[in-house]
């Protein structure tokens, strides 16, 4: 049990790890368990070969490989025992499986319909991902607040249940009331009521995780009462324009809404559905089990968390105008045009002009502007300096959701109840 | 844990490489003698020392490839366990199995026709015969014992890359959770029963069925089983058949012996069902949530309490998501016994105790 504490203490300065009553080592024992990988396991993210399962065998392979390349450098230090790494496994998520509940829909429709189109107007995107159904089982979230807060991915609300219950792990249910969600991220707030003292997880700063840290996820969407335990490393730590970082453990709709947890037992963040294209509901679901996954760290999640819990609903924030693709010469992005009625017109930013900033930070390209773009959201108040005819202006812009707005599904209503039609 | 001698991680995953990649492996020796010059003994016997690698290449020895025929999307090879010195093989059921030629390549390159021996269709496994001497072989009486977060290994015939005399597929992850569930293959409900043992190692892939599970001293803790899609998730899961299961089933124990028969049938027949007294709000369909729209005066349903607006969460331990799970669960009570029933009323949760009637009690 003494090393799997002071494999637990794998963040700590090497002194700290000594064995107490022994000699210090000449060479200390380095637990950092993962060190094998940490150094090489930026170039997993890489293999992004086909979003299709055995992606996770790629990136393993190729994982093996390199460590093999590297295995003589490394045989010098002494690493945690694989049976300790599984301990630690098991003592990591016995620590968050207090605060880990199963979380019940009942009803609910699948996709809405798509919204009817618009006369001349382009055939409306359905906001659908092309996945297969989700699941009829229970799903997964993490109680964040001791007064009944729990925080879990939108995903396990794609069929937008009527009514949600929880259970928590002493086996009590409870009504929860769905309040806001931020499309950005795929994450949503549940509130329960008549709860108190919850045990609500510790949480894993942003600033400490390591590309090549252990991380295990843990969810209840198989069903019974024990969660599925996966286990992997952090692969990346900036996705998203930095709102979600990236695993190799097996993240799926068994853990959606779970907790991704470091070896100490704190949480990293929560398992989401997240693809690059971003936008429709439930895209990212058909990178399941596949090596790539991500989760929202909840350590610099706080504001938002906030907002979720006040109802708000959070969605990509859009300035409005049609940019030209790459760069300006010398930098910065040119605006082809600019949106009708849109939140950079108001600012009086027209075409031709050159975006050379967003808040401090400088616009490279087009790719700079959508991933600065992308760290806010929808209201959010964003500095954009740009040039017409050589002069530089700095004009303040609240985004907005775009005109890409669809009919937003009806909201969830827990205590909805059927219409007034009798049945004959 | 002494005879680990202490291994270190990073040598250990490096040498996964090794096997994964196929670097470095000696060719697969061919003959008796030389195999036997190779055999490795699991841990805890003589050697007491089994390192990684030893374990996989235990468990590559003792692991054959299927062919059979496919037809469209079910292929046409698997994998199959040596379990006996006289060439029984253990594998999943699979279209494969139907074929006129079943074959096995043995580990080392040897080709045989394959007999099938019988069938299970509890676990979804075959046991298979072939002409051969098999000296390596994995010993289902030797039982490995495994908790959630160990460390496992998958040897398989995934997509089947491995050809001629390569060793199989190694795939590593841990042991998730040993659990039973609802599992389909395509839209068919399955015939599994029993405990799963889910790891995240990605082992539902074609041509991997019938793979081995292995601790890493190489003892074997499962099968991989057929390509199922778990009801719960929609996804496919990633599970073995666990060892303990496998051997009652080489050892002969009949499925039938296994299960005691069934006390009652799953559903009374029709006329016989319990009479509750609810109707259920279905306006919207089937698949809405299901609120009671109306409590026959004086039914068990008013007895215990329920009303109109009510929503049924729970019937006994099932939860009951919308109004046809509600119906089917309803159709399964028996007259006179007590259930537990929860419900939404309000914001609130309600548990209260339901005696169904028998249908006669119904009023006419």
């Amino acid at each position: 049990m003494r090393q799997v504490e002071s494999l637990l203490l794998c963040c700590v300065p090497r002194a700290a790890c000594r064995v107490p009553g022994k000699e210090p080592n000449p060479a200390p024992v380095r637990a950092r368990v993962p060190s094998p990988f940490s150094r090489i396991t930026h170039h997993a993210p890489r293999i992004f070969r086909s979003p299709a399962r055995g992606t996770r065998h790629a990136a393993r392979n190729a994982l093996f490989v390199l460590c093999a390349l590297l295995a003589p450098a490394l045989a010098a230090e002494e690493e945690a025992h694989p049976r300790l790494v599984s301990k630690a496994f098991r003592a990591a998520a016995a620590k968050v499986l207090p605060s880990l509940v199963t979380i019940e829909s009942y009803g609910g429709v699948l996709a809405p319909p798509p919204p009817p189109k618009a006369k001349g107007g382009p055939m409306p995107r359905r906001r659908m991902a092309p996945v297969s159904k989700p699941g009829e089982g229970p799903t997964t979230g993490v109680v964040i607040s001791p007064d009944g807060f729990i925080v879990t991915s939108t995903f396990n609300f794609l069929r937008q249940p009527p009514v949600i219950t929880v259970v928590l792990r002493d086996g009590s249910r409870h009504v929860a009331k769905l309040c806001g969600r931020d499309e950005t991220r795929g994450l949503c707030v549940l509130k329960i009521e008549g709860v108190k003292d919850l045990p609500v997880p510790a949480v894993a700063p942003r600033g400490g995780l390591k590309v090549g840290q252990w991380v295990v996820s843990m969810g209840v969407g198989y069903g019974g009462d024990a969660p599925a335990l996966s286990a992997g490393i952090v692969s990346a730590l900036e996705r998203f324009s930095g709102k979600a970082i990236q695993t190799d453990a097996n993240l799926s709709p068994a853990n959606y809404g779970g907790p991704l947890v470091d070896v100490e037992g704190r949480v990293v963040g929560i398992a989401v559905p997240l693809a690059p294209g971003g936008g429709a509901a439930g895209e990212g679901v058909q990178w399941y089990d596949s090596g790539i996954g991500f989760a929202v760290p909840l350590s610099d999640a706080e504001p938002v968390l906030a907002r979720l819990k006040k109802g708000d609903v959070l969605r990509p924030g859009k300035l409005g105008i049609m940019p030209q693709p790459g760069a300006a010469p010398g930098g910065g992005v040119t605006v082809q045009d600019v949106q009708k009625g849109s939140p950079a017109q108001k600012a009086g930013i027209q075409a031709k002009d050159i975006v050379l900033a967003i808040g401090d930070k400088a616009v490279r390209d087009l790719l700079a502007l959508r991933s600065l773009l992308g760290r806010h959201v929808a209201g959010d108040t964003v500095s954009v300096k740009f040039k017409r005819d050589k002069e530089e202006k700095t004009v303040s812009v609240t985004l907005d959701a775009g005109e890409e707005q669809f009919p937003q599904p009806t909201p969830l209503i827990p205590d909805h109840h059927p219409p007034a039609p009798k049945q004959p | 844990m002494s005879h680990w001698n202490s291994p270190n991680l990073g040598r250990m995953m490096a040498t996964v490489a090794v096997v994964i990649g196929g670097t470095g492996v000696p060719p697969v020796a061919h003959g008796q003698d030389a195999r036997a010059t190779r055999e490795l003994k699991p841990a805890g016997e003589a050697t007491g020392t089994l390192a990684f690698r030893d374990a996989m290449d235990y468990a590559q020895k003792r692991c054959v490839r299927l062919y059979g025929g496919g037809a469209g999307r079910e292929h046409g090879y698997a994998t199959g366990l040596l379990v006996s010195p006289d060439g029984l093989i253990l594998t999943a059921q699979g279209i494969y199995l139907g074929s006129d030629s079943l074959r096995a390549v043995l580990p080392d390159g040897r080709r045989f026709e394959a007999k099938e021996v019988r069938r299970s269709e509890k676990l979804q496994a075959a046991l298979l015969q072939v002409e051969a001497k098999t000296p390596l072989y994995f010993n289902l009486a030797d039982e490995a014992r495994v908790e959630q977060g160990d460390w496992v290994f998958a040897v398989s015939n995934t997509f089947n890359v491995a050809a001629a005399n390569e060793p199989l597929s190694v795939c590593l992850g841990v042991v998730s959770l040993r659990a039973e569930m609802e599992a389909r293959h395509r839209k068919q409900d399955v015939p599994y029963e029993g405990e799963m043992l889910l790891v995240d190692a990605i082992t539902s892939n074609p041509g991997s069925p019938g793979g081995a599970v292995c601790t890493l001293d190489g003892k074997l803790v499962g099968m991989i089983g057929k390509l199922f899609q778990s009801v719960n998730t929609r996804t496919r899961i990633n599970y073995a058949v666990p060892a303990d299961m496998l051997r009652r089933f080489v050892e002969g124990k009949d499925d039938k012996e296994e299960t005691p028969p069934p006390v009652e049938p799953a559903e009374p027949p029709p006329g016989q069902g319990a009479y509750v007294g609810i109707r259920l709000f279905k306006l919207s369909g089937e698949k809405a949530p299901a609120f009671v729209d109306a409590v026959a005066p004086g039914s068990p349903a008013q007895a215990a309490g329920i009303r109109k607006d009510d929503l049924l969460l729970t019937i006994g331990q099932e939860v009951v998501r919308n109004c046809r799970e509600c119906d089917e669960a309803l159709a399964r009570l028996r007259p006179g016994q007590e259930v537990k029933v929860m419900l939404k009323r309000g914001m609130t949760i309600q548990s209260l105790m339901l005696t169904p009637a028998a249908q006669s009690e119904k009023p006419k």
